[in-house]
């Protein structure tokens, strides 16, 4: 009896034209995703890439001098010097051989490389710079930049998969199941149907198998196509694990919204009373709720000001500019070639002008790391405030799978910072100690490479918004199959 | 049916009976007063969050500036270009009805650095320092009346014809010779006027707001806008309006009408935005910040016309030799080094103007492009209507960097210009060794940063089409619910 039913739902599935459709739109949306979203990450690495190469060539013409040099001086069997910092192009040894000269005024990319499934959700990333400059110079003002992007398609935000699945899908999952039980009461063949000798809950679950069959079969099939088209790193175990998380919570996520479907249906309504209570409930879930959630954590704990951040930044440069310069100084070191009085003095001034760099980065780093605590307390917030809407628990296991969330973001800006100390000591001992650099000590120059965190960090972070969803399911779930035992059969 | 009765009795006035009754009966129904009361707690909760950030930014915008200006006087005596090279601030004012609509405000950058030798982009959008959960919406006026009311208005009309073929009253009503125009005017009414009531303790509220934000003294043609804003959200309310009797009237069943008209909205309010954005960005792609920068850094220094500016600097300079003969720059009755500097700057300024009108001129054609779409979803021109009424959208953040760079120019050539006659009266001679140190009376030669947003006139004229879309949508909704209507009596005769 049940696999009969099984088999009649879904034939009569497959001929219904409206289901077609349905379907029809969620390839159709989710290969549009995918498509949007990896453009979305090509855009960043070709732009990673641009300037990246622009600065490595500064650098590259920069280390051709030396090596032109080094020779000129083997041959001649003199001494390498150090050159002055010069912004203008001179006589005597090439600027490469101050190591200040090169650690400042060039810089390093460092970049975050997007995870294998970055296009299944593009969370913050269109927001955030993934490839962060790095100098000798304060590095809290290489954090200011912002990836462009035309605001108007920010505000927008991206049709990635990600949305496909947290808005779409529910569409398209309550367009086949509103009707489940009230399209037969109405048609009055519930009642024929339920006089064979089935319980409504069998009924409900087959009709259920079904469609839940249906829909993911054709969601796996073209989320694996997706991620085979646009996704990287296919090689690799981690990846296809990340996938499986993907699915677990698409599966689940799928299941919560045929579960209200059934819910409200076991209310007993008609259908147009089920199309509007749940059209009601995905517009509360999926737009209303989120959305004050973040007011909420947005009012709880409120970033500061960026505005006051700059004034004080302004403050802390003021000081650090009457602590160590004298007026005319100041001058000198905006603009090096000017310096009167010698070469020397053109490097005193670099000295003095990262002395000022650092004292800056002291005084403002406080600053900044309140704006990144705050961010980080909303964040938080966010994370216990998840469980109100299945929504936002799937976004938050999305943005994890994807590895597009804050936390991995915030992981790659703590590497920054640590790569910034590690190409300022480089430079910054060599350069006080007016060592000419060499081109074996060139190869030495820091380069960055992003440590991916460890994977059981990401899945402890994804644990609650998964464990979440699946509570949340079987609750409803349950309660679902529960109230249709007070389900009329027939009309009164 | 005790009104049909009724209405042959008193026969011309079959609008207010129909409508009387529409209305009676959405406001009895138990699930309009949830619904209306939910819309309004949401609005008032928008308005007053809305309210609130508008107040809160506006004073620390004001205040930030100020303490910049004064940070720029009081930065210690230095030389003139050093004091260009410490800037100052270009803050953003926030639009006139951003509490209502904020548009883009969230992803456009409230701040920017003003510095010699170069344009920056503003910076600190606040959507940067937000979690991951805010790209769900923002809870504002403009979301809920574009988002929730169309729903609302779905759900109170969508049984309107449906349901009375369902309930086979339609036809009773049209075999007594009810006028199928009066039928569609009176549902329309009762239904408009059921919705208008979970709106209107909103607008008075809003009016309480705007009374006391008191800024109708700064926008121009503050009331116009206000009054512009009121009428294209009745409009794209109408279109839902008259969208959902019509097809209320060419449906059998009240479930086939819900389903079409939810679909309809779920298309025109998440999916075509998010699609027009999308194939926006493929049609006219912009470029990310990587190669923003690293193209513009490379034009600084070959020179857009392929002459790099090395070259041209030195052109320059045996120009000015000639004009002024003499052998040598450090002879020129100039202080040279400032002179150059300047030079070197207007040099840059094409180079800039290139990249950022360009950057520009991309955006705002993948905002026209985004706008043509309009054409099938009316909330794509509201959307535009209601940033650039409210001052939040593309327009206005133009006028703000671009005001904020023409004041860079003034600031770093008014500081350069100094320099250069300042510095050679200094000793009478030309040289890069003839320093000099400027006090807080020179650095006040440069007024502080302001500027005027668009007026209402450059509002009305860049959105004009978007205008006429939402227009041609009332228009067109009208005549389609009058010929669904219109076919009901063949159906049912």
């Amino acid at each position: 009896m049940y696999s009969l039913i099984v088999a009649h739902e879904t034939r009569t599935l497959a001929k219904t034209p409206s289901l077609l459709w349905i379907l029809l739109l969620l390839t159709a949306a989710i290969a549009f995703g995918a498509w949007a979203s990896s453009s979305v990450f090509e855009r960043q690495s070709q732009g990673a890439t641009a300037i990246s190469n622009y600065e490595n060539g500064m650098r590259t013409k920069m280390h051709d001098d030396l090596a032109k040099y080094e020779e000129k001086v083997k041959a001649s069997g003199g001494k390498m010097e150090f050159a002055a910092v010069n912004h203008a192009p001179g006589e005597g040894p090439p600027q490469a051989t101050n190591a200040g000269a090169v650690g400042s005024e060039t810089e390093s990319f460092a970049v975050l490389p997007p995870t294998g499934l970055a296009a299944l959700s593009i969370g913050q990333s269109d927001l955030n710079l993934n490839y962060i400059p790095v100098s000798m110079k304060n590095i809290i003002d290489a954090t200011k930049d912002n990836e462009i992007e035309n605001p108007v398609n920010l505000k927008a935000g991206s049709f990635d998969i990600a949305f496909v699945i947290i808005f779409l899908l529910p569409i398209f999952i309550m367009a086949m199941s509103y009707d489940l039980l009230s399209s037969e009461k109405e048609r009055g063949t519930l009642a024929m149907v339920m006089s064979h000798p089935i319980s409504l809950r069998k009924l409900m679950a087959s009709k259920l198998v079904s469609r839940i069959a249906i829909l993911l079969a054709v969601v796996i099939a073209f989320g694996v196509g997706a991620v085979m088209a646009v996704g990287s790193e296919l090689n690799q175990a981690e990846t296809w694990a990340r996938f499986g998380f993907w699915l677990g919570a698409t599966v689940l996520y799928s299941i919560f919204w045929f579960a209200l479907a059934v819910l409200v249906n076991a209310a007993g309504k008609s259908s147009a009373t089920n199309g509007i209570v749940l059209a009601g409930s995905w517009l509360a879930f999926v737009v209303v709720i989120p959305t004050i959630v973040s007011v909420v954590t947005s009012t709880l704990y409120p970033a500061p000001s960026r505005l006051d951040f700059i004034a004080a930044s302004r403050e802390a440069q003021t000081a650090a500019e009457f602590e160590r310069m004298k007026a005319l100084d100041q001058y000198y070191y905006d603009h090096l070639e000017l310096v009167p009085g010698g070469e020397d003095k053109a490097n005193d001034f670099l000295t003095l002008s990262l002395a000022n760099n650092a004292s800056i980065e002291k005084a403002i780093k406080p600053l900044y790391d309140e704006f990144q605590n705050q961010l980080n307390r909303q964040e938080d917030a966010v994370t216990k405030f998840q469980f109100v809407s299945p929504a936002i628990m799937m976004q938050l296991a999305m943005n994890e799978v994807a590895g597009t969330s804050a936390d991995r973001y915030e992981n790659f800006m703590k590497q920054v910072f640590k790569f910034h100390a590690q190409w300022g000591e480089f430079f910054t001992g060599r350069f006080l100690k007016r060592d000419p650099l060499t081109t074996e000590e060139w190869k030495q120059i820091p380069t960055f490479k992003y440590v991916e965190e460890p994977f059981s960090d990401v899945l402890a972070r994804l644990m609650p918004s998964l464990l979440g969803l699946l509570v949340v399911v079987a609750a409803l779930t349950a309660f679902a199959f529960s109230s249709l035992r007070k389900y009329r059969v027939a009309a009164r | 049916m005790a009104e049909a009765s009724l209405s042959r009795v008193t026969p011309p006035s079959m609008v207010g009976v129909v409508a009387r009754k529409e209305f009676t009966e959405i406001i009895r129904d138990g699930r309009f007063k949830w619904t209306a009361i939910i819309m309004v707690m949401l609005l008032l909760t928008a308005l007053a969050t809305g309210w609130q950030k508008y107040t809160a930014y506006s004073e620390v915008q004001a205040a930030a500036q100020g303490e910049t200006n004064h940070q720029w006087l009081k930065q210690g005596d230095k030389n003139p270009h050093s004091a260009a090279h410490y800037g100052n601030y270009a803050f953003k004012q926030a639009g006139p009805l951003s509490f209502f609509d904020n548009g883009i405000e969230p992803y456009t950058g409230n701040l920017l650095f003003m510095e010699a030798h170069k344009q920056n982009l503003a910076i600190s959008r606040p959507a940067n320092d937000s979690s991951a959960v805010s790209r769900f919406g923002d809870l504002n006026g403009a979301m809920i009346l574009q988002v929730l009311m169309p729903l609302l208005i779905i759900f109170l009309g969508f049984t309107a014809f449906s349901g009375e073929k369902e309930r086979g009253t339609l036809r009773q009503l049209l075999s007594m010779g009810v006028n199928q125009r009066d039928l569609l005017w009176g549902k329309a009414i009762g239904i408009g006027g059921a919705a208008l009531l979970a709106i209107v303790p909103c607008i008075v509220l809003g009016a309480l707001v705007l009374s006391m934000l008191q800024i109708s003294h700064t926008a121009d043609n503050f009331a116009a806008r206000v009054g512009l804003m009121a009428l294209i959200y009745t409009g794209y309310g109408l279109v839902f309006l008259f969208l959902t009797l019509g097809v209320s009237a060419l449906s059998s069943s009240p479930r086939t009408s819900l389903i079409a008209l939810v679909g309809f909205w779920a298309f025109s309010v998440f999916m075509v935005p998010k699609s027009a954005a999308e194939i926006s960005k493929a049609v006219y792609p912009s470029p990310s910040w990587g190669e923003f920068q690293a193209t513009m850094r490379a034009d600084q220094v070959r020179g857009l016309d392929g002459v790099p500016t090395a070259a041209k600097l030195g052109k320059y300079v045996r120009e000015l030799m000639k004009q002024y003969n003499v052998d040598s720059p450090t002879k020129l009755p100039l202080y040279f080094p400032a002179v150059r500097m300047q030079k070197l700057e207007e040099f840059d300024h094409e180079v800039f103007d290139h990249h950022y009108n360009g950057l520009r001129d991309t955006y705002m054609a993948q905002r026209r492009l985004q706008d043509a779409f309009g054409i099938m979803d009316p909330l794509m021109s509201l959307k535009s209507l209601s940033m650039g009424l409210s001052g939040s959208d593309l327009l206005h953040h133009d006028r703000y960097t671009r005001s904020a760079e023409e004041h860079r120019r003034m600031m770093v050539s008014k500081m350069n210009g100094y320099l250069s006659k300042a510095a050679v009266d200094l000793n009478g001679v030309s040289s890069s060794s003839n320093y000099m140190t400027a006090d807080e009376a020179v650095f006040s030669i440069v007024p502080s940063f302001s500027y005027t947003p668009p007026t209402l006139e450059e509002v009305t004229k860049e959105y004009g089409s978007a205008f006429a879309i939402l227009a041609a949508w009332v228009l067109a909704s009208i005549v389609f619910a009058a010929a669904a209507v219109g076919r009901v009596r063949k159906v049912s005769a």
